[in-house]
């Protein structure tokens, strides 16, 4: 749908104030800065000084509470943003840690005394308090050590929420989430021995640092949540540009074709969640420890919600746009509002006006939030920092592409491309009897189907024959009803996509599942998920093993590349969906290359192509099969299945109605009939 | 001409230049009184009053030529929040941090609820700032039994120009019993910090003096529907219902309890006794039930009268008997700052406390001195039931709630 | 009262809960039946046009229940503010829709259901700081009417809500199976690009149904008032809340399915409330809901769960 200039929208008033926004160089201009070392180091300074050059400590407890917020909104940036899943009950999280701390450090849950606690008292975990009624347990768990504990504990409950939303979509998944965060402070409140219930559990008891207690000034408290801070901001970075957040860009961006690049969409889902709670039952910590009190209000919808306004703002998916985001509104709350409330008042009495003594602009915050909320989806849905980056445009020698002749596979780096660990001498792949149905309309009925190891066949037939359907019975986007289905020897029916993947079938699409937002390069990167080791503790701290791997698998990623001549090189850094649409075909061959297949599934790989680039691709595919790759090949155009194909199966209505050469099939008349009519092959009434 | 871009600029610059003359302006000579209130939500109107009381008395030692010579400057934070829709104890904590952060404030008035009081104390206790409350009645607070909770700081700084629950329960059961002459009732709470508390002690002292308690219940504020809960009250046929807790849920109870139980005797604390109750459930439903507060009543008293028409005038809408706790709080603030200023000690929030806890001044409401937790020694719990008085506006607390005497206390 | 009667009563209760909640619902179906959205902004309407209902009545005079009327201006009386209510709360939906909704119509993914949260935020706050957040009494002019049942208590007020939540059910089903624009929307919701290309005017449909579902909450909304004789600004989330688990409990984007799940959550309400506490009902609500979405997201009566990511 085009976009409406913004004169016709309504509320021209506001599109205006977003043309302002747009036009305004200073978020333009520190964006690119903010992830520099100079941008970080000044940060760094600032944050360090901020304490000292204020002096008031009204403000510096604003500014930890707007820390404490910042690193909330990065952990539902890593659910929302990165991984693409909507959650509308983070405060669940923020909560569970929270009383995680509160319980331990409190004095709400006192048991009684017993030989089984002295380990404890020893380690300085609880103390013995003496009591008319007999001597009790005090628990006085240090808030250094309860920080990564609440995490823990958080990130459990993360797994638990996050386990039976894994297969819904979107909207759904969002209102599962958002009862989960809703029965947290339900059971809170109605929890009175653990919780104190609603009214609240008090005398949390505060930091210690070498036995200095923080007391109740909050530089402290700003420092501890600085760091806090800092440390998810690197976390977040460090994840994002790992296998991990490549991984779980790819399920937000399209979970199908995630799934069947080899990315295990369950564990990548239930990690985001965990590490996003993770980071709020850290934060739940931190902020009850300050507060000293913890009750069932705080953590409710409106919090889950006032978060996710802070990413919207900030740019959903942007580790320093939420930081931003968070921060600006926090202390337009308690700060600007706060003051020009009190400055209101002060007029008010001069002047004698009432309703200005009266009026309260802090309150007004939820309705400022709603504003927001509602500016940004319309207007400027990637927020103040957008998360993607902008890209030099390309130079007029690069836009012209030349069209590669000569496709020359020995001059490719392509080590291992297409090998086979043991020679298969029967079928690569075997299916045999295979029927899939879809309700009552049967796609496939007792197909039977050999692919010899290093052949290239090609399955033909008319629109609705079940030719995509059989891809997706063999790669487990959907269950067989019947038959069974052997690559290299062994069964594959019903394993999960990623599973497939990894034994060494990948497949393009034919109506293409790139990754629209992510880059070229991205894409294919994540083309080769399978086949990279490293994981969240790797990605976190980039050992020299995991900086050889990345390095590696770029290397790689631009060699497969490179096939397409320097049609997609000059393009590394351009999003998938700015690409012509024969360079997105390109793009997802390369992707399903990336992932070493032994087996490479091609649908329609020539569609929408002009002949030369029909011709070009062909060539490039013919190199790549003598290589070695076996290649499995769904195409309409006759002439290119000539060209490529040794043997030919043709489909129709779910049936297998011929197979052979290329020659034998295009003259076989159930062929011709299955193609042209009745009519064609035998002079009748046409059949449509 | 005001382009929106000069605006953009031009109006942070004024808030600060504001707030920075704000500062200047209060620099010589003044103190800052804190005053913590929940003005958003469902008892905004009765902390309105409140406020109105204390404002009332603070503006009239300023015209004096203020405490001791020092001028009073009211800081009026707010802490309800509509996310809860009452008050919210943790943006009470919040509020209690900024005050305590603020040199100039030697003490404070409030909070209204205890939720909030619960939040603040151990805050207030660890700067040695002292607060007055007129209204918080949950006894936890001022308890030496919970003294390491809320008062780590070691010293009293929760003070009370009203009793405790640790009376307005026990005492309102005793009224049940001796005065209501009811054999059995149902109790009901709102989850909140003071309506659970004062549900408890009611309940407590009424299966002592032999009132046959047939359940408890809780209540959300948040949720619209009480009438499965009334029906199964009905239908276990009580003499009477008690509810514990503030007005989000006792205006919606007196109305479907009207409809469900309507001869039943129904009671309840403090939360009950206001002007959100009258317009929010208004005639028929409201006449007959019962309300106490942890004063005594002195808004009917001739003696009162002209301080009533005062405010009435002040600020166009009649006090009910808190904001008289309110003033009588403000006062004992400026009395302890004039003594403080008067000794020649420099006026700070520590001698300030210190002078607030050996007051002994006489007020609307009688003769104040606080024992060494902070509470009132002169402990009396009035009760009240709505009576309708068609020649007075429907809304004035002062008109529709009788004063039906003192609550017996227990021996 | 008996055992038998308590129970009767609860049922009483629990239908006339029911009612309202199924008239909530069916408003939020209608729209996500077509669009596939969740409208989180419509239980906010509900609360909106509780306060239009009770400015209509108080504009024929009333206020609390002082006045009483009978027959003839007592219907002539609701009769008036149930239209007043009904027409103001669909143009509430249907500006909702022009303003926030139509540009998002194109962008996919949930941004168009957190576009209604910001609305729904909107709502609630506006009429917070407008009116204030203390209960208001309800004009009411119905008389205190009730008959007794078999030791249950039946009031006027109950025949009312099943009455006018009859009638407008009623009316519905007919004019989404008989009428013409009744079943442009039926075949919009099942596929809206096959239905543009019969010629149907696929904007004016999501415009009637946007207008149809809040004259329903707004329907709802001068029920509730008249029943509980108050209204807040709070009102919306808890009732909300239940008319929700109803729609997907009795399976998103059925009309019959709003229905049977109003009911069936009124009843656990008020059963629920009398075996074990009124104070775990919303725990027990949204257990079931996540437990529907969970195992069995298209509900008792709803067609198969949207293929939507």
């Amino acid at each position: 749908m085009p976009d409406k200039d913004l004169t016709e929208r309504p509320l021209g008033m506001l599109g205006a104030s977003y043309a302002w926004l747009r036009r305004a160089s200073p978020i333009q201009w520190i964006a690119p800065y903010a992830g520099s070392r100079l941008g970080i180091a000044g940060l760094t300074v600032a944050a360090l000084l901020f304490p000292i050059v204020s002096g008031n400590d009204a403000n510096i407890d604003s500014a930890a509470n707007a820390l404490a917020f910042a690193a909330l909104a990065l952990g539902l940036n890593i659910v929302v943003g990165f991984a693409g899943l909507l959650d509308l009950g983070y405060a669940a999280f923020f909560a569970i840690g929270a009383y995680t701390y509160g319980a331990f450090a409190s004095y709400q849950i006192e048991p009684a005394w017993s030989q089984f606690w002295v380990p404890f008292q020893w380690l300085d975990l609880v103390a013995r308090v003496p009591d008319p009624g007999g001597d009790l347990v005090h628990f006085q768990v240090s808030f250094w050590l309860m920080l990564p504990v609440s995490a823990a504990i958080a990130a459990l409950f993360g797994v638990l929420f996050g386990a039976p939303t894994l297969r819904l979509k979107g909207d759904y998944l969002a209102i599962v989430t958002l009862g989960f965060g809703e029965i947290v402070p339900i059971v809170a409140r109605n929890w009175p021995s653990v919780t104190n219930g609603a009214m609240g559990l008090n005398g949390v008891a505060q930091p210690q640092l070498f036995g200095w207690k923080f007391g109740i000034g909050a530089t402290p408290y700003y420092y501890v949540g600085a760091v806090l801070v800092a440390l998810l901001i690197f976390t977040s970075l460090r994840l994002k540009s790992s296998r991990i957040g490549r991984a779980w860009m790819a399920i937000r961006e399209d979970e199908v074709a995630a799934a069947a690049m080899g990315i295990n969409r369950v564990k990548f889902k239930l990690l985001a969640f965990a590490i996003g709670a993770g980071f709020a039952g850290a934060t739940g910590t931190f902020y009850v420890a300050k507060l000293q009190t913890a009750t069932p209000e705080m953590f409710m919808f409106p919090v889950s919600v006032m978060i996710l306004v802070m990413i919207v703002f900030g740019g959903i998916g942007s580790v320093w746009g939420v930081v931003l985001g968070a921060m600006i509104l926090q202390i337009l709350q308690s700060w600007v509002l706060e003051d020009l409330s009190q400055w209101l008042h002060a007029i008010g009495r001069l002047i004698h006006v009432d309703w200005l003594q009266r009026i309260e602009l802090a309150s007004s915050i939820e309705l400022i939030f709603g504003f927001i909320l509602v500016a940004m989806m319309l207007y400027r849905r990637e927020g103040l920092i957008p998360a993607t980056r902008r890209v030099q445009g390309l130079t007029l020698a690069q836009q012209a592409a030349q069209v590669g002749t000569g496709f020359a596979p020995e001059r490719l780096n392509l080590a291992g491309f297409g090998a086979h660990d043991r020679e298969t001498d029967g079928a690569l792949l075997d299916i045999d009897g295979l029927s899939v149905r879809f309700g009552g309309l049967v796609a496939l009925h007792r197909v039977a189907l050999q692919v010899p190891a290093r052949s290239v066949v090609a399955v033909i037939g008319p629109n609705g024959s079940g030719k995509s359907t059989l891809f997706n019975a063999v790669t487990g986007l959907v269950s067989a009803d019947g038959g069974a289905i052997r690559f290299a020897g062994r069964d594959i029916a019903g394993l999960p996509p990623h599973a497939v993947l990894d034994r060494g079938i990948a497949r393009t699409f034919q109506n293409l599942r790139l990754f629209p937002s992510l880059t070229v390069l991205e894409n294919v990167m994540i083309g080769m998920h399978a086949r990279l080791a490293t994981g969240a503790v790797g990605a976190l701290l980039r050992l020299p093993g995991t900086r050889r791997e990345e390095e590696a698998a770029r290397e790689r990623a631009l060699a497969i590349l490179e096939i397409f001549g320097n049609r997609l090189v000059p393009r590394l850094d351009h999003t998938v969906a700015s690409l012509s649409y024969a360079n997105r075909r390109r793009v997802e061959i390369a992707r399903a290359l990336a992932s070493h297949p032994k087996l490479l599934l091609l649908d329609e790989p020539t569609a929408g192509m002009n002949p030369a680039e029909t011709h070009e691709l062909a060539d490039q595919i013919k190199g790549l099969h003598r290589l070695g790759l076996t290649i499995l090949l769904i195409e309409h155009k006759l002439d290119v299945v000539v060209d490529l194909a040794q043997h030919v199966v043709v489909l129709d209505h779910g049936d297998k109605i011929a197979e052979g050469t290329p020659d034998a099939v295009r003259r076989d008349e159930e062929v011709i009939r299955a193609y042209l009519g009745r009519s064609a092959s035998l002079g009748g009434a046409a059949v449509a | 001409m005001l382009s929106r871009r000069s605006l953009i600029v031009q109006l942070p610059a004024a808030t600060l230049a504001g707030s920075v003359a704000l500062r200047a302006f209060a620099a010589d000579k003044t103190v800052t009184i804190g005053i913590d209130l929940p003005l958003t939500g469902a008892d905004a109107q009765s902390a309105q009053k409140i406020k109105d009381g204390a404002i009332m008395a603070i503006d009239e030692a300023n015209e004096k030529g203020g405490a001791g010579g020092y001028k009073l400057n009211p800081l009026v934070l707010d802490d309800g929040t509509a996310t809860a829709g009452q008050y919210d104890p943790a943006q009470a904590a919040t509020n209690a941090r900024k005050m305590v952060s603020d040199d100039t404030v030697v003490a404070a008035i409030g909070p209204q609820m205890s939720g909030s009081g619960k939040a603040m104390s151990p805050i207030l206790s660890q700067g040695n700032l002292a607060t007055i409350t007129p209204s918080s009645t949950n006894p936890d607070i001022t308890s030496p039994k919970f003294a390491g909770q809320y008062r780590p700081g070691g010293k009293a700084i929760y003070f009370r120009t009203v009793t405790t629950d640790a009376f307005q329960g026990p005492n309102m059961a005793n009224y049940y019993a001796d005065t209501l002459k009811v054999k059995s009732v149902y109790v009901l709470d709102d989850s909140g910090a003071y309506g659970v508390g004062i549900a408890d002690t009611f309940q407590a002292q009424s299966q002592k003096r032999g009132l046959n308690v047939l359940g408890r219940d809780q209540l959300n504020p948040k949720e619209a529907d009480y009438t499965t809960v009334l029906t199964k009250i009905k239908s276990l046929n009580p003499d009477s219902l008690y509810y514990g807790g503030v007005a989000q849920a006792g205006v919606k109870l007196v109305k479907q309890s009207y409809d469900i139980v309507p001869t039943i005797v129904k009671g309840g604390g403090d939360g009950m006794y206001g002007p959100e109750v009258l317009k929010g459930a208004g005639f028929p439903a409201c006449a007959g039930w019962y309300a106490t507060i942890a004063a005594p009543h002195v808004l009917g008293d001739p003696a009162v009268a002209e301080w009533t028409a005062r405010f009435t005038k002040k600020f166009g809408e009649p006090p009910e008997d808190y904001s008289i706790t309110a003033y009588d709080a403000a006062n004992v603030i400026i009395d302890a700052i004039a003594r403080v200023a008067a000794s020649g000690k420099p006026v700070n929030r520590d001698n300030v406390r210190d002078a607030i806890q050996s007051t002994k001044l006489k007020t609307l409401q009688g003769e104040i001195t606080f024992d060494e937790n902070g509470d009132l020694v002169n402990k009396v719990i009035s009760v009240f039931q709505i009576v309708k008085d068609d020649t007075k506006p429907l809304d004035d607390v002062a008109y529709q709630y009788k004063y039906m005497g003192v609550a017996p206390q227990s021996a | 009262m008996n055992l038998e009667a308590v129970y009767l009563q609860q049922l009483i209760n629990g239908l006339s809960l029911g009612a309202m909640y199924a008239l909530l619902a069916l408003g939020f179906t209608l729209v996500y039946g077509i669009l596939e959205l969740i409208n989180f902004a419509h239980f906010n309407v509900f609360m909106v046009s509780s306060f239009f209902g009770m400015w209509a009545l108080e504009l024929l005079g009333l206020s609390g229940q002082a006045v009483v009327l009978t027959g003839l201006p007592l219907a002539g009386a609701l009769l008036f503010a149930f239209i007043v209510t009904m027409t103001l709360a669909g143009c509430l939906g249907v500006a909702i829709e022009r303003l926030a909704l139509r540009p998002m119509r194109a962008v996919r993914g949930t941004a168009a259901m957190i576009t209604t949260i910001g609305v729904s935020y909107i709502l609630f706050n506006v009429v917070l700081l407008t009116v204030g957040a203390d209960s208001k009494n309800y004009p009411n002019p119905m008389p205190n009417v009730s008959w007794a049942l078999g030791g249950a208590t039946l009031r006027l007020r109950e025949v009312l809500i099943w009455g006018i939540t009859i009638v407008l059910m009623v009316g519905l089903q007919l004019f989404v199976s008989r009428s013409r624009l009744g079943k442009a929307m039926r075949a919009t919701a099942q596929d809206a690009e096959a239905a543009r290309m019969m010629g149907i005017d696929v904007d004016r449909v999501i415009v009637t149904a946007f207008f149809l579902g809040s004259a329903l909450a707004g329907a709802a909304a001068l029920i509730f008032g008249l029943y509980y004789n108050y209204t807040s600004f709070v009102i919306g989330y808890s009732a909300g809340l239940r008319a929700f688990t109803a729609a997907v409990l009795g399976g998103i984007g059925s009309v019959s399915g709003a229905m049977l799940g109003g009911v069936i959550i009124g009843l656990i309400e008020s059963l629920g409330g009398q075996l074990l506490a009124v104070r775990w009902t919303d725990v027990i609500i949204f257990s079931i809901l996540v437990l529907v979405l969970v195992f069995a997201p298209s509900g008792l009566l709803g067609r198969a769960a949207p293929n939507k990511s």
